[in-house]
């Protein structure tokens, strides 16, 4: 009796766990790195639709060369018709990343750029493809309720702002596939022999010999990248570096560490290749990984300092995913930072703790934080 | 979502035995190089290279993307040769159908030399389909 009793009342792991995984899915969380990301995607779809433009404004549109298009009825527009679809993306574009009808504008902008990519398999560049899956992800969440002009303009008009958080699974799925574009190129070359042998880069790097030659690089740079042995090693860096940036996103131990990796390596690839908005992208799409909560770290400083006043000026130009509350304190009081967990850090510590966690700052400050440091004061209990 | 997942899942394991490799995210996968001689066969089953203008056609002007405007010099297959190769299958096909004043081709051919990563070189022979008869529409 009593044992049936209990395997009544306790549910199975296995329940408990896709318990969880919905709770995760369908907590309400911030939606600000969404918001953040809607607003850099629209730049990044007018580069990646300008080539389409610029050719229709020469009077040559995709079906006038060599097309292929996916399948027999997959419908082509007339060109009239085509043109204008061009011209509504980069509008639509524009006002995405304004936040101006928000939610329509981004669908539009995703119907656009996902119609012209299947009209032919010429289109579509992994790149492109990775740009369809971001505008996908922010047409369905509510993104445009900040960092746009549709907040601004209900501010104006006197109504109440609204719910900045929505369900939490399309940020998941969105890391799902951020995270796949680094494991799935990472593992593709971890699996062929002549890659992690280190044979493609090096053969490449000879292929190019003459360009690398006539670029600024010093000469000792050159005769390094032709060399075979040293791609023995540099193309098991690289399959690793795309594995670990793949893997490490997803734990907070390794995250900020997996996102400075990946500047590094998005930087190294627009500089060697022609990779079209992938680098943009890519970087960009780094903010979804970002604890989805706003405001939950308090920064007290002193107005009468003049570097915490600078500091507390940064913060409000560039927080641009609303980490941060500032808070005034006393006259000759000590910078303070207060964590989510309710870790104090103070003075150049809590500074370096702050510039790591703005979007534009964070590259360059991240490393400091290795630099030993006074630790931070746990919370002080009661 | 698990939706989704699986999709992409599927997506990144057809990527391994697909041409085109779409949303597989297989990105530089080789340093493979190729170059093609392609020439038109006429019914008089004479081979004439398509680096010579033809009925008011050029082949830089019918194929000019994805580095197919100048098949006769090596390039980087820089998606992979399965992916440079099916591309130039689907020119030879679109410019034997979109060439309705030339009269004279039978089929377009393509000697395609191919150097996978540091390989040795391999030739392979391309078709386009037959030409029955003019196709209609395509660039006048």
């Amino acid at each position: 009796m009593t044992a049936t009793a209990t395997a009544t009342a306790v549910a199975p792991p296995s329940a408990k766990l896709l318990d969880r995984v919905d709770e995760l899915l369908g907590r309400r969380v911030s939606m600000r790195a969404l918001a953040l990301l809607r607003v850099m995607a629209g730049p990044i779809a007018l580069v990646h639709l300008w080539p389409f433009v610029s050719d229709a404004l020469g009077g040559r549109i995709y079906r006038d060369a060599f097309y292929e298009p996916y399948a027999a009825w997959y419908p082509e527009l007339p060109r009239s018709l085509y043109i204008g679809l061009l011209g509504l993306g980069v509008v639509a574009a524009v006002a995405m990343s304004l936040g101006l009808w928000t939610r329509v504008a981004t669908a539009a902008t995703f119907g656009v750029v996902t119609y012209n990519l299947f009209l032919s398999t010429t289109n579509l560049h992994a790149n492109r493809a990775y740009l369809v899956i971001v505008l996908a992800a922010l047409a369905i969440v509510p993104c445009g309720r900040e960092l746009s002009l549709d907040a601004w303009l209900r501010d104006r008009r006197g109504l109440p702002a609204l719910d900045l958080r929505s369900p939490a699974w399309p940020l998941w799925l969105l890391r799902f596939e951020a995270s796949v574009v680094y494991g799935a190129s990472g593992l593709s070359k971890l699996v062929d022999g002549d890659w992690f042998g280190g044979t493609v880069t090096w053969h490449r790097m000879v292929q190019v010999r003459d360009q690398l030659e006539a670029s600024p690089l010093p000469s000792w740079a050159v005769s390094l990248l032709v060399d075979r042995s040293f791609h023995t090693y540099a193309a098991k860096v690289i399959v690793l570096t795309e594995l670990f940036i793949a893997l490490g996103l997803w734990w907070r131990a390794t995250r900020y560490a997996a996102v400075w990796v990946a500047v590094v390596f998005h930087v190294a690839i627009q500089l060697s290749a022609s990779v079209q908005v992938f680098s943009y992208l890519a970087i960009a799409a780094l903010v979804i990984w970002a604890v989805p909560s706003t405001r939950d770290r308090v920064l007290r400083y002193d107005p009468a300092a003049p570097r915490h006043r600078r500091l507390a000026e940064a913060v409000e130009a560039l927080d641009w995913l609303a980490r941060f509350r500032l808070e005034e304190g006393g006259r000759g009081s000590p910078l303070t930072l207060t964590d989510r967990d309710g870790r104090e850090s103070s003075g150049r510590a809590a500074a370096v703790r702050v510039l790591s966690r703005l979007p534009l700052t964070a590259w360059f400050t991240l490393p400091l934080l290795l630099v030993p440091a006074p630790r931070p004061v746990p919370p002080r209990a009661g | 979502m698990v939706l989704v997942v699986l999709a992409q899942l599927a997506l990144v394991g057809r990527g391994y035995r697909s041409a085109h490799k779409e949303f597989a995210f297989q990105m530089f996968p080789e340093s493979s190089t190729w170059s093609a001689d392609v020439v038109r066969v006429t019914a008089g089953g004479e081979r004439v290279p398509v680096s010579e203008p033809w009925s008011g056609y050029r082949w830089d002007e019918l194929v000019t993307g994805r580095g197919l405007a100048d098949p006769s010099v090596r390039h980087h297959a820089d998606a992979g040769l399965d992916n440079q190769v099916a591309f130039l299958a689907a020119a030879l096909d679109y410019v034997a159908a979109h060439t309705p004043r030339d009269h004279e081709t039978r089929y377009l051919e393509a000697r395609v030399t191919t150097w996978h990563n540091a390989d040795g070189p391999e030739v392979t022979v391309l078709r386009s389909h037959e030409r029955s008869a003019p196709a209609e529409g395509g660039p006048a």
